[in-house]
């Protein structure tokens, strides 16, 4: 023991009566989390044998952390008791002595507490197995089945020669973390589409027939309500009940299986019984390392898990607008036209998407001479209002003698190989392809260099990346990926790294785009298919391939909040569905859906008929338009949330449990939830026909509808909303405040400067607050104090503003003064006031102090009486008082409420 | 750049230039983005401005473009964007209707958009939504009023200068156009009435010539009844000199030429089987290569289905096999006939006369009993007496046909008659399609006659298309490839289109246009029959503008022709209700 670190050795007796040895690093985290590390000696020392005279590396995959961690939060916590028995050694730490961890000897197992409730039990049932390496005793070839495919039989590893070595499983590791009595619920584990609250899928009761399972692939038409494998890995949970929110994260990046299995405990006469929830971990290779984090909220779980693995990138704001996308927008004609047509229809929208047939043949870098022969024309038509273009890049380099880019792979060696040492080549969109290895520095470097304007042609400032097929997608490999017998650089097997590589791709994409020009220093936009944990760093993904049914729909909303669960919460679904012709009537409802996903883009298959919004006729198109410009007038909070989310790991989009952590009632539904923390409720129609919704409310609060201002309260119950076609279930919860701006512009750059509108939305006891964050929306100016952070609070008869934007160093003053400068002009234009107090009625004028743009310190104000059961509200007629400034506005009689309503 | 009022889109729209010229001795007195027609609303004795779709509503003159929305049709903020959220594009919301308390008022923008003056061009409405937001929209505000507020910096200077005088150039180049175009027009008009006239008179001689015809037949028929009755006369007369022309001889030949018949017609089936079993052959080549070469996950549902269909089809047991032996056989069979193989029709030549003489057994045999001379007498009695009997239907005539094609005159006047026939029938046809010709659609005022057939070409992409009128379109690739038919014409739509027209004119622009709809072209693989829509505007040569595949297999071409220009919606159902009128007649 040691540094905050207990260091220990497994003896795992095989049926050979040979000890192996495993050794053992359990870690005691600052942060009150706990991280156990299991290794395997034999293979640290390098002392196996490798068949066939193999060159792959002998020790167990070791560098997930490297690729996953951003290496904050693993310092050692300095502890204030370790208490070591003959049984057992107890360990306690914290500020207030309020975590603890037993670690019992024979058999292995560890039991961490909070508070005194023992949380989690790992190994409770004795499961631990580590599948030490052994030599292949050769056998006669026809039973040497090569079949990687096979599925395996979870739990108990079989001592069963032909499990442990030729199927793959060369070293299962296994544990099974346990939440205490009454962790009934689990949340994460992304990319899977099913409900947020996981399914079982063990036991008597299992919805399942298999468990939730880790294998990044390029699936065909997904299976939805399925622990099917999909395009990305977050092996991230949460075990959630009204008092701990427990967090396990099992870092590997090697296939990996998830068993779920819940027990109904003391359930004699029907009273006082609860639900324990154990799940099993199993993965095919690599060491055991996995991180305990014990913590009273979601949002304190999220604040752990992204100090360990990283914060959403901030993104530019273009890219949480509107993006239209469509496999293929035909010719840089073709693009013009729709970007007109756009303005035509006074519909906004920021980015337009160009699929793969740009390429000339299918080669990356290189456009399609025919059909775009003016890229630079067609971007900078974009640029006119501000808008963007975003490309597609894959890791497929087409196999073409005379292409560059693979010539250049090729020669610099920084491909994949194959077991054989040579270049891997499968078959992908281009044909025979190889694998540019993420993995090696040096491509990355490379990868670096080809994006230069002066590099690549045919792409300016405004053109973004997209990075698809990157799990990778390899049509003619096993389960349309790499055999895991590639090799990667630094000689680890493709095994090893699998469900890593999707995120080398993009990190390597996205980091040859943050400086493409000396001086340029703007954030990137790329988005991925296929993920990891960390990969929020780098930019948003899609849930791939999804259909359009009204099932597929409905689905898309508990899979992006699981996101947001798992930390990657830049999220969303193709609207319209991928596969297939939605109706106009799911289009629309899919529209006002995808308008309150974090990324909003539209995208349609091929073999699809058009169906750009302006397309469909009346009344779809205006319901669509008005879902599009409601999500850009909300973009400040939207801006707002992402901030949050870039600086304390939260989702943007946030389901009821996470917001309402006590209200057991709330932690099973997924198809409601709030937007960042404005308050701003929302539950998108996704029935064919529907003309209603029910929402449920959590808390006591007043909700008023955003359209009409119509109430609702009634705790832990659910309240009929109308939605026909033309509307959006939308609330707003009393005691909120949030940001908007409702002039319509063709695109977001566009709104930059125009004024804001603030809502207010009182609570039951008349008081109501809210942030609002701004910066320039592309730059990293924002990381040297070039942004304005507020804080509103609305109370006593006054609206105050005030600053909540972290000092800055004198080296920074001066940026944060230009862009305090650059927004001068940029004002508050109205107020409003829902749930306005009948004091409120008759008054006409309202006393504004602090830095306003007119004199005279006073602004006009209406009230509107309540009504058929909508709720008063007010208008404070341009204060003009500036965005950026302290300011406060006093009605002149106090609003504290007395229960008026 | 050329600037034009269609471009503004459906909110804005040009002034006139008789406005523009009020513009000036107004303009003091206008507030800002307030256009001439609009500026009686804001002329105030009281310092009130009324909104002006809700006069009833007042609120200080002050308020008029102050930045802040007050009037629900937005009238009182002429020169900003405050109010550019009144549209029912916006999410509705209570406040989104200011001065208003949930109760829906009037709306209604009651301004078409800001009012830039433009001076030295056109003077046009640009959309609130796009004032002060940053950009200087040349295209409708070449004077930069737009921008006045400078957001972010932006400096918009005054174009209209520079703007109005290229307008000016490209406007007298537009205008030479449109006015050679309209020219051409009325050729194409002349070319297309001469061709009616012409088909008119081509069907008035039509029918002259199909009565011509038909007469010609009657007298053929006549003809041929005539030549036939002296040569049967004059066979009956051959006939009794016993040349073994009896019914069998009539029958061998009979069999001999049809059996000659079957055996082209098999020796014909079985070269088409041949042909097929190459085919299928060359086919099933084809899918066994898709099977061992296709992704079975590359996301096609199309190859998926057709690997499926294959192997199911594969695995079929098959009826339609023969063995080499029956082909041997058919190979037998189509050998001429002759003493080596088939029937050996001389030997039954060679008896033909014995099998006359039974044959006529009946009424010769007793004959052979009697001297010469009688013999011959009653021979030709009998013969006359026959003739007689089949010429009143008494005795069956079975020896005519055969008979009578050795005939030179029967066959002469046979031939004769057939190609009456053939020239009627021809005539028939050549007036049939004349006359659909002329009721055919050939679009307003059946111009598009003049272009029938017609062919231009434009390169697009990597393929150059072809539009034939009337007739078809067509893709071929650059890179050397098949012509693929894009689909035939099938009928005359309008559509109505609101596209910006770029300069030199070549574009839709707004309006209602003609549309030549061409359907029913080669199959897209894992997709619907090829169809083309041709949607044609107004320039001086027939010439492909744009081509697009806005979905699969899909197309719409944009086109410029003479035949339209001019062309407007309503002159087309005028046209419409005289050419209904004129069937009628």
């Amino acid at each position: 023991m040691k540094n905050g670190q207990i260091e220990g050795t497994i003896l795992k007796t095989t049926s050979e009566k040979e000890k192996i040895k495993l050794p053992l690093v359990v870690t005691f985290l600052d942060s009150g989390s706990t991280r156990i590390q299991v290794d395997e000696e034999k293979r640290q020392k390098g002392d196996i044998e490798l068949r066939h005279g193999s060159k792959v590396r002998k020790e167990r995959y070791n560098e997930a952390a490297g690729w996953s961690l951003t290496g904050a939060g693993l310092q050692p916590q300095k502890l204030s008791k370790f208490d070591k028995g003959d049984k057992s050694t107890t360990v306690t730490w914290g500020s207030s002595n309020q975590f603890s961890v037993i670690i019992t000897y024979a058999p292995f197992g560890i039991e961490l507490f909070a508070n005194d409730k023992k949380q989690v039990v790992l190994n409770e049932r004795g499961f631990f197995n580590f599948e030490h390496w052994r030599p292949k005793v050769e056998k006669p070839v026809t039973e040497e089945g090569k079949d990687e495919d096979k599925k395996v039989e979870p739990l108990v590893p079989q001592e069963d020669e032909s499990t442990w070595w030729e199927e793959t499983f060369g070293g299962n590791t296994d544990t099974k973390p346990r939440g205490p009595e009454s962790f009934s619920h689990v949340y994460g584990l992304p990319e899977h589409a099913g409900p947020l609250s996981l399914k079982q899928t063990r036991g008597r009761e299992s919805n399942y027939d298999q468990p939730y399972r880790f294998f990044n692939a390029d699936v065909f038409e997904y299976e939805l309500d399925n622990p099917m494998t999909l395009y990305g890995a977050i092996p991230f949970m949460q075990a959630h009940n009204k008092d701990f929110t427990v967090g396990v994260f099992w870092l590997n990046a090697a296939e990996t299986w998830v068993d779920i299995v819940k027990t109904q405990q003391g359930t004699t006469m029907g009273l006082g019984g609860h639900t324990d929830t154990q799940t099993h971990w199993f993965s095919e290779s690599g060491v055991m390392d996995i991180f305990v984090m014990l913590t009273q909220s979601p949002k304190e779980l999220s604040k752990k898990y992204a100090e360990l693995t990283g914060y959403t990138a901030m993104p530019q704001m273009f890219a949480i607008a509107y993006h239209q996308c469509r496999w293929n927008y035909v010719s840089d004609e073709d693009v013009k036209d729709v970007d007109r047509k756009f303005d035509k229809h006074n519909i906004p929208y920021d980015v337009i998407w160009l699929d793969l047939e740009y390429t000339d043949d299918k080669q990356y870098f290189v456009w399609d001479q025919d059909n775009f022969p003016d890229p630079i024309g067609m971007e900078k038509q974009l640029d006119e209002h501000e808008r963007k273009l975003v490309i597609i890049i894959d890791p497929h380099i087409k196999n073409k003698a005379g292409y560059q880019i693979v010539e250049e792979l090729k020669s610099k060696d920084l491909a994949v190989k194959n077991k054989d040492g040579n270049f891997f080549e499968g078959w992908c969109w281009p044909g025979s392809s190889h694998w540019i290895d993420c993995f090696n520095p040096a491509a990355r470097e490379w990868w670096k260099s080809l994006f230069p304007y002066n590099k690549m042609k045919g792409v300016q400032s405004n053109v973004w990346i997209w990075n698809d097929m990157n799990e990778p997608s390899v049509f003619n490999g096993p389960e349309v990926s790499m055999p895991r017998d590639n090799v990667h650089y630094g000689n680890w097997e493709h095994r090893d790294v699998h469900n890593l590589n999707g995120m080398t791709f993009h990190n390597a994409t996205h980091h040859a785009l943050v400086s493409r020009a000396k001086g340029e220093s703007v954030r990137p936009f790329v988005l991925t298919r296929s993920f990891f944990a960390g990969s929020q760093r780098l930019g948003a993904m899609w849930t791939g391939d999804n259909q359009a049914s009204w099932p597929h729909l409905a689905a898309s909303i508990p899979m992006v909040l699981n996101q947001g669960v798992a930390g990657f919460p830049f999220a969303g679904a193709d609207v319209g569905g991928f596969f297939g012709n939605p109706s106009k009537e799911l289009q629309t409802r899919w529209y006002q859906a995808g308008a309150f996903y974090p990324f909003f883009r539209a995208h349609a298959h091929i073999d699809t008929r058009r169906r750009e919004p302006y397309l469909l006729g009346e009344p779809y198109t205006e319901i669509m338009a008005q879902a599009v410009r409601l999500r850009y007038s909300l973009l400040p909070s939207w801006y707002t949330a992402f901030r949050e989310a870039a600086t304390e790991g939260v989702p943007i989009v946030r389901a009821q449990y996470y917001v309402h952590p006590h209200d057991e009632a709330g932690f099973d539904i997924d198809d409601q939830f709030y937007i960042g923390s404005t308050g701003l409720l929302v539950k998108p129609v996704v029935t064919e026909g529907g003309e209603s919704v029910d929402i449920y409310l959590a808390d006591d609060e007043t909700y008023f509808d955003y359209s009409t201002y119509k109430t609702y309260s009634g705790a832990g119950k659910r309240h009929s909303v109308t939605a026909p076609l033309d509307k959006i279930p939308l609330l707003m919860q009393g005691g909120n405040i949030f940001a908007r701006k409702d002039r319509a512009r063709r695109s977001s750059g566009l709104m930059k400067f125009d004024p804001y509108t603030l809502v207010v939305v009182l609570g039951r006891d008349g008081r109501a607050d809210g942030e609002l964050y701004i910066d320039d929306g592309e730059t990293y100016d924002f990381e040297h104090g070039g942004y304005i952070h507020r804080n509103f609070t609305f109370g006593d008869g006054s609206l105050k503003s005030q600053d909540v934007s972290s000092s800055v160093s004198t080296k920074d003053t001066k940026k944060k003064a230009a862009y305090l400068k650059t927004m001068d002009n940029v004002l508050v234009e109205r107020i409003i006031i829902v749930n306005a107090p009948k004091s409120l009625e008759g008054k006409s004028e309202v006393k504004v102090t602090g830095q306003s743009s007119k004199s005279g310190g006073t602004a006009s104000m209406s009230y509107h009486v309540a009504k058929d059961g909508n709720a008063a509200w007010a208008v404070i007629r341009n204060p003009a008082v500036k965005i950026g400034a302290d300011w406060s506005i006093d009605l002149g009689v106090n609003t504290d409420a007395k229960g008026e309503l | 750049m050329l600037l034009r009022p269609e471009v503004l889109g459906a909110l804005l729209y040009a002034v006139s230039s008789v406005e523009a010229a009020d513009a000036k001795s107004a303009e003091s007195g206008r507030p800002r983005g307030v256009g001439p027609e609009f500026a009686k609303f804001y002329k105030t004795s009281d310092n009130f401005f009324s909104c002006i779709s809700n006069p009833s509503q007042r609120i200080p003159f002050s308020q008029v473009n102050d930045d802040y929305c007050d009037c629900p049709d937005g009238s009182d903020e002429p020169g900003t964007a405050a109010c550019s959220y009144l549209t029912p594009y916006s999410y509705p919301q209570p406040h989104l209707r200011p001065g208003s308390n949930l109760t829906p008022e009037n709306e209604t923008l009651a301004l078409p958009g800001f009012y830039c003056k433009n001076k030295g061009h056109v003077p046009a409405y640009i959309r609130f939504e796009n004032v002060n937001d940053g950009v200087c929209d040349y295209d409708v505000c070449c004077d930069g009023s737009d921008e006045y507020a400078g957001v972010g910096g932006v400096k918009c200077e005054d174009r209209c200068a520079a703007i109005g005088k290229e307008w000016k150039k490209q406007e007298e180049v537009r205008q030479k156009a449109q006015q050679r175009a309209l020219k051409k027009r009325k050729e194409l008009q002349f070319e297309a009435d001469r061709r009616r006239t012409e088909l008119k008179d081509k069907i008035e001689a039509g029918k002259i010539r199909v009565q011509g015809f038909e007469r010609r037949i009657v007298e053929a028929e006549e003809n041929l009844k005539e030549v036939e009755r002296r040569e049967k006369l004059r066979l009956v007369k051959s006939d009794a000199q016993g040349k073994g022309r009896g019914r069998l001889g009539v029958l061998l030949n009979l069999a001999k030429d049809r059996t000659a018949e079957l055996r082209g017609a098999l020796m014909k089936v079985k070269k088409q089987r041949e042909d097929m079993v190459a085919r299928v052959s060359e086919l099933e080549a084809l899918l066994s290569e898709l099977k061992e070469t296709y992704n079975p996950n590359f996301n096609d549902a199309g190859v998926k289905k057709a690997v499926q269909g294959w192997e199911d089809y594969a695995a079929r047991e098959s009826t339609d096999t023969w063995t080499d032996a029956e082909d041997r056989d058919l190979t037998e069979i189509a050998k001429e006939d002759g003493s080596e193989s088939g029937v050996n029709w001389a030997e039954f030549e060679g008896s033909e006369s014995e099998q006359a003489a039974s044959d006529a057994a009946a009424i010769y045999s007793l004959t052979s009993y009697l001297p010469g001379p009688l013999q011959n007498w009653l021979g030709s009695t009998m013969s006359s007496l026959r003739q007689i009997l089949i010429d009143n239907g008494v005795l069956p005539d079975n020896t005519i046909h055969a008979n009578l094609d050795d005939s030179a005159a029967v066959k002469e006047a046979r031939k004769s008659r057939d190609d009456s026939q053939r020239d009627l029938t021809d005539a028939q046809n050549e007036l049939k399609h004349a006359e659909e010709d002329l009721t055919k659609d050939y679009g307003p005022n059946g111009i598009f006659r003049a272009l029938k057939d017609q062919c231009t070409e434009g390169d697009f992409g990597e393929y150059k298309y072809s539009l034939c009128f009337m007739q078809k379109t067509t893709q071929q690739p650059k890179k050397g490839g098949g012509q693929t038919n894009m689909g035939s014409f099938t009928s005359f739509e309008t559509e109505f289109t609101d596209d910006d027209l770029p300069s030199g004119g070549k574009g839709l622009g707004r309006g209602e246009r003609v549309v030549m709809k061409y359907e029913n072209g080669q199959h897209c693989w894992n997709g619907p029959a090829r169809s083309t829509r041709v949607i044609l505007a107004c320039s001086e040569n027939e010439e492909i503008w744009r081509v697009s595949e806005s979905e699969k297999c899909v197309y719409r071409m944009e086109v410029g022709t003479a035949a339209v220009c001019g062309w407007e919606g309503s002159a087309r159902e005028a046209e419409k209700g005289q050419a209904s009128v004129k069937d009628e007649l």
